[in-house]
């Protein structure tokens, strides 16, 4: 294609856009809703999958050894924690451990456990123990809760279970709400496309007439759709900068300890992906009219 | 030493040398049905040099729009073969029917101009539209105006225009890309006699340049009055055909 071409194509393109008005507007408005949730969605995803995966790092039991428990017992309770097929790692943490843990966590108000240690220690041996799958947790906690010379087991239960589930449903009622939009986004652009189509029906006949080639006739409109979906891609992508810029600067001021995907890892992507997809869109919804309405 | 060189030609080189021993457009036992029962033309041969300027006339439905339709590749025949240019232009393959019309200009009753453009923009669209530089449609366009007498006209809109003028616009876009062919399908049929006097001697003026005429009509006077070759056309069937002619009525 040659660029003079090409610069006339967009040329043509950009006039129909205008001269359709509220059709255009509407159709970019509809690619932008499509993409701003699919965005969205995205964005969550990706913050829930990182939150997940801290998550997931934490989750860990805790199992609390029985004071009255002897010697033989506890040697019998390690084995047995080694030795289960679905556990990751077993770490002891002795009483003192404990101790000194709680100090450091005090920092300057240590003084307050001063006094506990040797056989004042009210803290217990456990065992901090981290299944090789983090979905296995609960199983697990309840099997070894069992064991002989166990007190009790503790894990993040409630917290964590939900939050697995909750990442599974977004996403397909997401997709399937999506797939949705996407349709009528399509749709909506061909119907523009068409009204393109009818509105230079008289351009096209003496095209024609003078020798214009099939596809020099096509391009305008296969343009139009490209710059509508193109627009309607770009406006998501500011939404969403702006909005998770915000959302950001919010989180961090507010609840400072949760990590959060970066503003600018997250524009990168919605780039890479909303505007194809915007474009795609555009491209689908012009055929769909040049090939049904558009003789040539 | 070489006396005698047997050349073979490449189809480049035999269109070049063959070219003007073929007649321009060869017509021969052309039928055009539209579905079962319509049969619009029958049976035409018909022969059209370069240079010539003929005038197809015929009563209403006679089948001479059919007759241009197929020149133009708007339709194909049933049956025969339409050679332009020495080539069968009933076995062209979609893409290459864009090109032949570059080379067959064509004028119709309705003046088919757009309104939202000047008159300059609106022979230009024809070059634009087959990717023509700038350059050369600043150069070829006011040449074609000048001709057909619209120069200081450039700018003013189509409804700006009479009938006759606007018709004018339409015939220096026909020929801005200097056809080999031009055909008009009743050219004069809005226009008052007058104008379409002015508009057949803008034709006569087209065709001593050395562009092939083609003109369908129904204006008698004009017909007689340029004693050109004339065909006449009825039922679908070619019923007289005469150099320096006058317009006959079957009827
Ligand atoms: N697309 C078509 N489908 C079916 N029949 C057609 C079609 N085009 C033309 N015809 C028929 O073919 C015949 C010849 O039509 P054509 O338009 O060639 O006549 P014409 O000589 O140009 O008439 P006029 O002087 O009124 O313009 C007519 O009977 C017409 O009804
Ligand atoms: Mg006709």
């Amino acid at each position: 294609m040659h660029i003079r071409s090409l610069f006339y194509f967009i040329g043509e393109a950009l006039k129909s856009i205008a001269r359709n008005g509220w059709m255009s507007v509407a159709s970019i408005a509809v690619v932008a809703i499509t993409l701003l949730i699919l965005g969205s969605f995205m964005v969550l995803n990706y913050n829930v999958t990182l939150i997940t995966e801290d998550v997931k790092e934490q989750v860990q039991i805790v199992l609390y050894v029985d004071e009255e428990a002897s010697g033989e017992d506890r040697l019998k309770l390690q084995q047995k924690l080694v030795g289960h097929p679905q556990m990751e790692e077993v770490r002891f943490v002795s009483r003192d451990e404990a101790l000194e843990r709680l100090k450091r966590q005090l920092g300057d108000r240590s003084y307050l456990v001063e006094g506990y240690e040797g056989e004042d220690n009210p803290l217990r041996d456990s065992y901090e123990l981290r299944t090789k799958i983090p979905e296995d947790i609960a199983i697990v906690a309840g099997e070894i809760k069992e064991y002989p010379g166990v007190d009790y087991v503790d894990y993040g239960s409630g917290v964590v279970e939900p939050l697995f589930q909750f990442t599974g449903v977004v996403r397909w009622m997401g997709l399937i709400f999506m797939a949705g939009l996407a349709v009528t986004a399509v749709f909506l652009i061909a119907h523009t496309i068409r009204l393109t189509v009818y509105i230079r029906r008289k351009e096209i006949m003496i095209m024609k007439y003078v020798g214009a080639t099939d596809w020099f006739i096509r391009w305008p409109f296969v343009f139009e759709g490209l710059i509508l979906g193109f627009i309607g891609a770009v406006i998501p992508i500011i939404i969403i900068y702006y909005g998770y810029n915000t959302a950001v600067a919010w989180a961090q001021t507010n609840i400072y300890f949760v990590s959060l995907v970066s503003p600018e890892d997250i524009i990168e992507e919605m780039v890479k992906v909303l505007l194809p997809l915007g474009v795609i869109l555009g491209v689908l919804g012009s055929s769909i009219s040049v090939r049904r309405f558009l003789k040539v | 030493m070489q006396i005698c060189r047997i050349i073979q030609l490449t189809a480049a080189e035999k269109g070049k040398y063959f070219r003007g021993w073929f007649s321009m457009i060869d017509i021969r036992n052309v039928y055009k049905e539209y579905g079962t029962d319509i049969v619009a033309l029958k049976n035409i041969n018909l022969e059209i040099d370069r240079g010539e300027f003929v005038f197809v006339v015929g009563s209403s439905g006679a089948g001479k729009s059919t007759l241009l339709k197929l020149l133009h590749m708007d339709a194909r025949p049933t049956r025969g073969s339409i050679k332009v240019f020495g080539r069968d232009i009933t076995r062209l393959k979609n893409r290459e029917v864009p090109l032949l019309r570059r080379n067959l200009g064509m004028v119709f009753q309705d003046f088919h101009l757009l309104s939202d453009r000047n008159v300059f923009e609106n022979v230009a669209f024809a070059l634009r539209v087959i990717g023509t530089p700038p350059r050369e449609i600043r150069k070829r366009v006011p040449l074609s105006l000048e001709l057909v007498g619209l120069k200081d006209k450039a700018f003013k809109r189509p409804d700006e225009l009479s009938g006759g003028e606007q018709q004018r616009v339409c015939v220096a876009r026909a020929i801005v890309n200097r056809p080999a062919v031009l055909m008009a399908d009743e050219p004069t049929g809005n226009l008052d006699p007058n104008t379409s006097m002015g508009i057949m001697k803008l034709f006569h003026e087209i065709n001593i340049r050395g562009t092939t005429l083609i003109v369908a009509t129904h204006a008698k006077e004009l017909v007689d009055h340029f004693q050109k070759r004339v065909i006449v056309v009825e039922n679908g069937a070619v019923v007289s055909d005469r150099e320096r002619g006058v317009y006959i009525n079957a009827h």
